[in-house]
């Protein structure tokens, strides 16, 4: 465990209390924001190694959100992985055109969740 | 008119402007067609039209036929007359000719001997002469009388026959007076005398002649203008029964030629349009209607349309919302039963794994019921390609047989070459597979086997799933492809959305394929379906 920082974007206070201890109990560090501007703010202040974004939120959506990360040249090489209850056909395709590097569906597997982000963090940030 | 109203009203001119000119285009005919009459009324004053102009016609004939035939009849009697007044002239002639001392040169004798040389009468010879002068004199009066001349004179011939009557008896005595005693002034007084007869039966026979030609004349050219006239009542009547049927059936024909195209356009999902018939008659109603019912078809699409889209925007909201909370649920057991934050006894690993496939199921069930409800509401479109059948099969066995295997149950596949490239959507006919190969899994007991098989039968290609299961009897075979209807030993299985049959029906039914089921009850089951062979494999 190298103690990466992950910002987790989630509206949802269950889910957001899941995402945060899964990942603490792992090793990662953990950074929270439960809107799309929170998030971007605080992806410009602490550039985490990488960013776990819910889509529906109250302010701007994480789409809008990505779109400003990467339109930031702070921000615009960071990792972002969509993590989403849409999940119907043709959502991870439209996802990952939108610009997400990664895409998870809710309910999201623990497991697979974890193996991702360890994916993202270790091996293809490397 | 509103602005909008107005840009559509050019908008349909314009579409208007683009259909090629057809008769039923022009003004007239459209006037013809605004009259405010039905089209049978229409048809009736057009047809009786023509039928009166026929009947003119031929009265028209008729009559110029009759004014020939009277002028015939009146030509017969005074040529009738001219011939006997030529006659009486040619008699009185020859007396007028025959009283002279010497024959004149332009007496018939002549004709007869053109050679013979004129000899004064004298004598005896005279006498004879004379004496058949004074005959044929007396022949005169008689022969001018009705019964002799044949016919009844009119009053103009009569008074000239009167005097000729007259003249000749005062030439008959004067003859007599001559023949008893001859001298050259009595001889020249009946000359004189005979010359006034011969003047007035030459008058006579001349005027009737002259009559009787101007009469042929006038003839002709009454021929002549009765013929122009009927001619040209003809030519205009038939000219104007064309005009009528040519206006009366574009002033039908028209509208329909603009109304076809538009109903064609209705009929394809157009209704951005109004038909343009002016016309005040059945034609005109009908386009109204067509216009209404286009109206009121684009209010339903609009309305289908929007209920469709709620339809879609409520179904992706409902599955956002419960996966939202699934994520929670599903997770923090995951969490909890991976010991995470601390291990869990026998009792609370189960309950956390019945919590989980819960919550697996639940999320199948929103998945199928999802897609079940695109279906149904027609949103899906098939991705179709050419893919390979046997591969998509073995995938499926592959994704099956670890829970084959832990359960005892063998999994065999016979597919050939055959089934190598058919036309589909893959992830679809995957789907359609799996629900069939997992289903067979569940409901076959340890020991048992599952057959899969695919080939290719008269056009199309058959896919069967054979296991050795309860079986189904036949009485629930319909029944297994509603939705939610599961047989008693699926719902023992707990496991199932009881929505996988009815969605891989549907799905083989876009398709254009049938699926269905053999099966008796202790028999296992074989789950059939089949996809129309789109392109034959070598």
């Amino acid at each position: 465990m190298t103690g990466e920082r992950i910002l987790v974007v989630e509206d949802n206070e269950k889910n957001m209390k899941l995402f945060r201890d899964v990942l603490s109990a792992t090793g990662y560090r953990t950074l929270e924001a439960t809107t799309g501007g929170e998030a971007v703010e605080m992806a410009t202040e602490h550039a985490p190694d990488l960013v776990l974004m819910d889509i529906q939120m109250p302010d701007i959506d994480g789409v809008e959100a990505l779109r400003r990360l990467r339109a930031d040249a702070r921000t615009s090489s960071l990792r972002v992985l969509a993590v989403t209850a849409q999940a119907m056909q043709g959502d991870r395709e439209h996802f990952l055109a939108a610009g997400f590097d990664g895409y998870l569906s809710k309910p999201v597997n623990v497991q697979e969740l974890l193996g991702t982000v360890r994916r993202y963090c270790d091996g293809e940030a490397g | 008119m509103s602005a909008t109203r107005a840009q559509k009203r050019r908008g349909e001119a314009a579409a208007e402007r683009r259909r090629p000119l057809s008769p039923g285009d022009y003004r007239l005919v459209r006037a013809v067609g605004r009259l405010p009459a039905r089209v049978h009324t229409k048809l009736l004053i057009a047809f009786v039209g023509t039928a009166v102009l026929l009947v003119a016609v031929g009265a028209l004939g008729l009559r110029v036929l009759a004014q020939s035939n009277d002028r015939v009849g009146e030509l017969g009697p005074l040529q009738q007359r001219a011939a006997a007044y030529g006659k009486l002239q040619s008699d009185i002639a020859s007396v007028r000719n025959l009283l002279p001392e010497n024959l004149p040169r332009d007496d018939d004798f002549y004709l007869v001997w053109p050679g013979a040389v004129p000899v004064p009468l004298t004598g005896g010879a005279r006498i004879a002469v004379d004496q058949a002068v004074a005959n044929q004199v007396k022949r005169i009066a008689p022969a001018t009388r009705p019964d002799r001349l044949g016919f009844v004179p009119p009053e103009e011939d009569e008074s000239v026959l009167g005097e000729i009557r007259e003249e000749s008896s005062r030439l008959s005595s004067l003859m007599t007076q001559l023949i008893n005693d001859p001298n050259d002034s009595r001889r020249a007084q009946a000359m004189a005398q005979a010359a006034d007869l011969n003047q007035l039966a030459s008058e006579l026979a001349n005027t009737t002649t002259a009559k009787a030609s101007a009469l042929i004349a006038d003839n002709a050219r009454a021929y002549e203008s009765s013929r122009s006239l009927y001619v040209g009542v003809a030519v205009g009547a038939i000219g104007l029964a064309l005009v009528l049927g040519f206006l009366l059936s574009w002033s039908v024909v028209g509208p329909i030629q603009r109304i076809d195209p538009r109903l064609a356009a209705i009929a394809g999902g157009d209704f951005s349009g109004h038909v343009d018939v002016e016309n005040r008659d059945e034609l005109g109603a009908l386009a109204a209607n067509v216009n209404r019912t286009n109206d009121e078809l684009r209010r339903l699409y609009t309305e289908l349309e929007a209920a469709s889209r709620h339809k879609s925007e409520f179904l992706a909201s409902m599955s956002h919302e419960l996966r939202t909370p699934l994520n929670a649920i599903i997770g923090f057991s995951q969490v909890l039963r991976e010991g995470m934050f601390g291990p869990v006894n026998e009792k609370q690993s189960e309950y956390l794994d019945d919590i989980v496939s819960s919550g697996n199921h639940l999320l199948s069930l929103i998945n199928d019921v999802l897609d079940l409800s695109k279906v149904e509401a027609g949103q899906v479109e098939l991705e179709v390609g050419p893919f390979s059948l046997r591969e998509a099969l073995e995938r499926g066995v592959v994704m099956v047989r670890e829970q084959a295997t832990e359960e005892g149950v063998q999994v065999e596949l016979s597919a050939g070459p055959e089934v190598d490239v058919i036309d589909g959507d893959e992830r679809r006919i995957k789907q359609v597979i799996f629900n069939l190969l997992s289903n067979a899994v569940k409901f076959t007991p340890t020991g048992g086997e599952i057959d899969v098989s695919a080939i290719r039968v008269n056009g199309e290609v058959r896919v069967s799933v054979a296991d050795t299961g309860p079986g189904i009897a036949p009485d629930d075979h319909e029944r297994v492809f509603e939705e939610f209807q599961q047989t008693d030993a699926g719902l023992e299985q707990r496991e199932g959305t009881g929505l996988g049959l009815a969605l891989s029906k549907r799905l083989v039914e876009l398709h254009g394929g049938r699926i269905w089921l053999e099966s008796e009850l202790g028999q296992g089951s074989t789950f059939v379906f089949t996809l129309p062979a789109g392109q034959a494999s070598s």
